[in-house]
């Protein structure tokens, strides 16, 4: 009896701070945006896309939505290849997701156009 | 046995608070007043501002503080796509901007906030087991410059702890992969911890379910000592 009651305690003092689920789950993003921001290289560019393509497609936060910032993000690397086309429908998912991106966004919109 | 639950309930509730016990006498209100005032919603990450004598440790920040404040419920402006034009706009340098007027971040990027990240010191010890980190995080608003969140860290940080969410699995996939050093590895970790510590005293954005219900939670201390992780 005393055993079990001692292990609750523990478990409830393990838990006690523990923090709330996410808002967004990143998988390892932090580690390739880093790689990215080091090296731009074909490598650590083709990583980042795979980065990419996982928190998009397999997300698992609470809000179940793409984090603000990532399909842009994403479209950068597209226009850094010269895929424009993407990178514009990129462009416009994050505005559709985020209207506050707008201002930013058209601005690079507006880039691509010149 | 009825003394010794309550013993161990008492000796309990004391862990437990002294556990979670980091937080000044004040109010997330009354410490963060302008947060609550001018409700910034987009957040324009400056490129941090490194006095320390690493020069990798800006990259290590520069990677890894959007996550927490998008996790806090804000939106940042995609940090790739604002590095490349602040590149553009010879508005690289953040320590030119720090005590400047920002309303220019607002017009050009629709950003309500700008976070300025100052590293003072990255030490690293003789054998690289515990890394002494000094930071400073200024959230300033681009409609009146007030200064809305603001804390200095004092971070002791463990690198011998392997702190890798994806396991070691993960980070054997990638290092075959993509030849991501450990040592790079192991400080991605450490900037996250220091930038997931601070910021979870932020009050939350919009897109988070605390959003105008967290002012009379307590704040931590503006400047915090802290062991990680």
């Amino acid at each position: 009896m005393k055993h079990v009651f001692t292990i609750s305690i523990v478990i409830i003092l393990l838990t006690g701070c523990a923090t709330p689920t996410s808002l967004y789950t990143w998988s390892n993003y932090s580690t390739l945006a880093h790689n990215y921001l080091k090296n731009s290289d074909e490598v650590s560019t083709t990583k980042l896309f795979d980065g990419y393509d996982e928190v998009i497609n397999n997300q698992k936060g609470t809000r179940s939505a793409v984090p603000p910032g990532i399909y842009a993000d994403y479209a950068f690397l597209l226009l850094e290849r010269g895929e424009v086309e993407r990178a514009r429908e990129m462009l416009n998912k994050e505005i559709t997701l985020y209207p506050e991106s707008k201002v930013f966004i058209e601005h690079i919109l507006k880039m691509i156009e010149e | 046995m009825k003394q010794y639950i309550i013993n161990t309930i008492i000796i309990t509730l004391a862990l437990l608070i002294s556990a979670c016990s980091t937080s000044s006498k004040l109010t997330k209100s009354t410490a963060y007043k302008g947060v609550y005032t001018e409700k910034p919603t987009t957040v324009l990450l400056m490129p941090p501002i490194n006095k320390s004598t690493n020069v990798e440790a800006k990259d290590y920040f520069h990677a890894t503080l959007n996550v927490p404040i998008v996790n806090s419920g804000y939106y940042v402006i995609p940090p790739f796509l604002s590095m490349a034009i602040l590149k553009q706009e010879s508005a690289y340098d953040s320590e030119l901007f720090v005590d400047a007027p920002l309303n220019t971040f607002r017009e050009v990027f629709g950003a309500d906030v700008a976070l300025f990240t100052i590293i003072h010191k990255w030490d690293k010890s003789a054998i690289g087991a515990t890394v002494t980190v000094k930071i400073e995080y200024i959230l300033k608003s681009t409609t009146t410059n007030e200064v809305l969140f603001s804390r200095i860290g004092d971070i002791i940080y463990n690198a011998s702890v392997d702190t890798n969410i994806g396991g070691l699995a993960g980070i054997l996939a990638d290092l075959a992969a993509s030849a991501i050093n450990t040592a790079a590895t192991k400080y991605v970790d450490l900037a996250k911890s220091c930038n997931a510590h601070t910021f979870r005293d932020l009050p939350a954005g919009k897109y988070h379910p605390n959003y105008e219900k967290d002012s009379e939670h307590m704040a931590g201390h503006k400047n915090f000592r802290v062991r990680l992780p």
